[in-house]
């Protein structure tokens, strides 16, 4: 069974690097590593990562201290380089509305700090499981950052592109599942580690596909700011709505509860 | 199970939910609609019936019908009926609500600066009317909500309407008034230079 598993292992790592690396050609044949820079940073460290990965393993094998230290590194700086990645998809998805960019990046940031504790509190406070702990904080974070911002998208109507909605999907997907599978880990160690690696493949295989399918078109560099309306608008019709909002309330409430309205 | 195990996979499950209703979007939704004018008809739309559903939902037609020894389910099939189009009439009136709301997110949206505390407070109140919203059809539904007071309802969505074009007639006097000053100073900075 070890010995079928560490097979299909090989086999899909070499299906994701294939993918890998057609995504990576397709985004510099479509052009649309300048629309998503960070994104193509990404996946480009991602593919090397993976190489050097795969050199070091046939060196020191999967067991060695060596190996386990440099590979917790290389998976520090692929998160580093998604969260990057992620903030890039935020910024075309809301960075063309000034104000509310404003105060949407802000609160993802602070949402994040607190999945991060969260996720710190949460954890099994074992030295031994730390790096797993931290490692699934971060995927936590960038999951609620994604989840955040496309709320904020939904909340105000804004138009966003097939390809960053896509991108954001994916990059959610994958963390989500990241978690669970590091979750898992945490508590079956040693029966489950040759299929938590097995399963991240697949489920980046999953990411990887998706985001090849959402960049097979060549996206807009530069997309523009909106046309915006005079700060005063927004000073005086904000308070306004919010005031009348509120009695609307209040009578929703009498409405509700009419006793109180004959007292 | 351990409390790990379920506060990771509780979390992960609440993200997918919220990523699901974020993304998911459904058939009848429109885009925003930046026309203070089909704002304006919206605010007014349903509002102007509410004679008709308050003369539909008078106890004196159900007198009247009783008097004349109409058979009881058709009473009951009246009454039903009418209940239906009341709740379709309170449904009329949350899509006059949320258009208003639209427009004050299409305001936030296209303002360089927003503060937060308003959109938090709009964030809130939203949530809040929702509920009650829902509370209300409920008791609709199960014929306990006093229909008269429907009237304090529409009266607040159209004056919520009436007072959000009055704001936008006048800040859009205000911008084009700023307009021909800017370019009259403009001109002054030409001529001077």
């Amino acid at each position: 069974m070890r010995i079928e598993i560490a097979q299909f292992q090989q086999i899909l790592w070499a299906v994701n690097s294939v993918v890998g690396l057609f995504l990576l050609v397709l985004l510099a044949v479509r052009k649309n590593y300048r629309a998503f820079p960070a994104f193509s940073f990404y996946v480009l460290v991602n593919l090397t990562l993976g190489a050097l990965a795969l050199l070091m393993y046939r060196r020191w094998g999967f067991s060695s201290p060596s190996s386990r230290q440099i590979g917790w590194g290389m998976q520090g700086a692929v998160i580093c380089t998604r969260a990057l990645a992620v903030a890039e998809v935020c910024r075309h998805l809301l960075a063309r509305y000034r104000g509310i960019w404003a105060m949407a990046w802000r609160i993802l940031l602070a949402c994040a700090a607190l999945v991060l504790v969260y996720s710190i509190v949460a954890a099994r406070h074992l030295w031994e499981l730390a790096l797993l702990a931290g490692d699934r904080g971060m995927e936590l974070s960038i999951a609620a950052v994604v989840v955040g911002v496309l709320l904020f998208a939904r909340y105000y109507d804004v138009q966003a592109s097939a390809a960053d909605r896509s991108l954001a999907v994916g990059f959610c997907l994958y963390s989500c599942f990241c978690v669970l599978n590091n979750t898992i880990l945490e508590h079956y160690l040693h029966r489950y580690g040759a299929l938590w690696n097995l399963l991240g493949m697949l489920a980046f295989l999953a990411s990887l596909l998706l985001w090849t399918w959402a960049l097979r078109k060549p996206q807009t560099e530069i997309v523009p700011e909106e046309t915006l309306l005079s700060p005063v608008i927004y000073q005086t019709v904000a308070p306004q709505v919010n005031l009348r909002l509120r009695s609307l309330n209040d009578q929703l409430s009498k409405i509700w509860k009419p006793e109180v309205t004959r007292q | 199970m351990s409390l790990t195990l379920i506060l990771f996979f509780g979390f992960v499950a609440i993200l997918l939910l919220a990523l699901g209703w974020a993304v998911w979007e459904p058939r009848e939704r429109r885009k925003l609609e930046a026309d203070p004018r089909s704002l304006e008809e919206h605010g007014q739309r349903h509002a102007t019936y509410l004679p008709q559903i308050r003369q539909a939902l008078a106890p004196a037609d159900y007198d009247f019908l009783s008097k004349r020894g109409v058979p009881r389910e058709l009473q009951r099939r009246v009454r039903r009926e009418r209940l239906g189009v009341a709740r379709a009439y309170l449904a009329a009136l949350r899509g006059d609500f949320q258009s208003l709301l639209r427009m004050a997110s299409v305001i936030a949206v296209l303002s360089p600066k927003v503060a937060a505390v308003h959109e938090f407070e709009r964030l809130r109140l939203t949530a809040k009317f929702t509920w009650r919203y829902q509370m209300i059809r409920w008791k609709l539904l199960t014929g306990l909500a006093p229909m008269t007071q429907l009237a304090g309802l529409s009266d607040l969505v159209s004056g919520l309407s009436v007072r959000m074009e009055t704001a936008m007639n006048e800040l859009g006097e205000r911008a084009a008034a700023a307009a021909d000053l800017a370019s009259s100073i403009n001109r002054r900075g030409l001529d001077v230079g």
